[in-house]
């Protein structure tokens, strides 16, 4: 199982979990898993064509996916997942 | 805690940046080294972006309000870092060595204070640092609304609100 961790903004949508268990092998398998557990996520993290949204940060033990391999960084047991919203304010 | 210098060419490139924007509002990153502001990086406002109100930690309210407004008009009222911009910088910065220091922002209509939206967003962001290898930084905000640019600077934890001087050199 893959650890995600959760931003507040997101939460509404996981029964207010911080952190979350997936199954998966890959981002793109995650963010596919996650949606099927918590429906309207996927919207909120990927465009229309699947790719990362710009207001946010998918990080896999501390790196950024788009510095690995993107949707298809591979993920194994132990992996720590963390989704990071836009810094942002008023 | 060591007290953060910002060079004068720094402070005077953050304004050059706001007055840019102006009247949208600007935003970005300054890092360095022993509390001393080596780099600045500006980072794109993308508020204007379809969908970017609801993943940014902003309050039901707040999001109300931007989505009744144009998305130009998004731009004057909030900011929302591009994180291909965000990701790029903290790579950078870990090319060089540089720790992050300060998160700035300007305000074109109003003073340099953290709004409520700045406080609670920071907030939220203050259990995020640790998690991607990053210091929690302070708030600096440029105001225009006077003819005269103000700039302060702040500590948000908890969400309580503290003036963090710098001195500039």
């Amino acid at each position: 199982m893959i650890k995600v961790r959760i931003p507040t903004p997101l939460r509404p949508l996981t029964k207010n979990q911080g952190e979350v268990d997936v199954a998966a092998t890959s981002i793109e398998d995650l963010v596919n898993n996650l949606e099927s557990a918590y429906p309207g996520i996927k919207a909120r993290l990927c465009d229309d064509t699947g790719e990362l949204r710009r207001f946010v940060n998918i990080y896999v033990n501390e790196e950024d996916i788009r510095f690995l391999k993107g949707k298809d960084t591979a993920l194994k047991t132990g992996d720590e997942v963390s989704i990071v919203p836009a810094i942002a304010g008023g | 805690m060591t007290e953060l210098v910002i060079p004068r060419a720094i402070i005077d490139d953050m304004i050059a940046h706001a007055k840019e924007l102006a009247p949208h509002e600007c935003c970005g990153l300054l890092a360095g080294t022993g509390g001393i502001v080596g780099r600045i990086y500006r980072i794109t406002n993308i508020v204007a972006m379809e969908g970017a109100q609801h993943l940014s930690s902003f309050d039901t309210a707040k999001a109300a309000h931007l989505e009744r407004l144009s998305p130009a008009e998004r731009a004057e009222i909030a900011f929302v870092m591009d994180m291909q911009d965000f990701s790029a910088a903290k790579k950078d910065m870990r090319q060089r060595g540089l720790d992050l220091l300060v998160v700035y922002h300007s305000h074109p209509h109003d003073p340099a204070r953290p709004s409520v939206t700045d406080i609670k967003i920071a907030t939220d962001y203050e259990e995020i640092w640790p998690k991607i290898n990053l210091p929690v930084p302070s708030y600096l905000l440029i105001s225009l609304m006077d003819a005269e640019p103000d700039v302060r600077n702040y500590w948000i934890k908890s969400g309580q609100v503290s003036p963090a001087p710098f001195t500039v050199r």
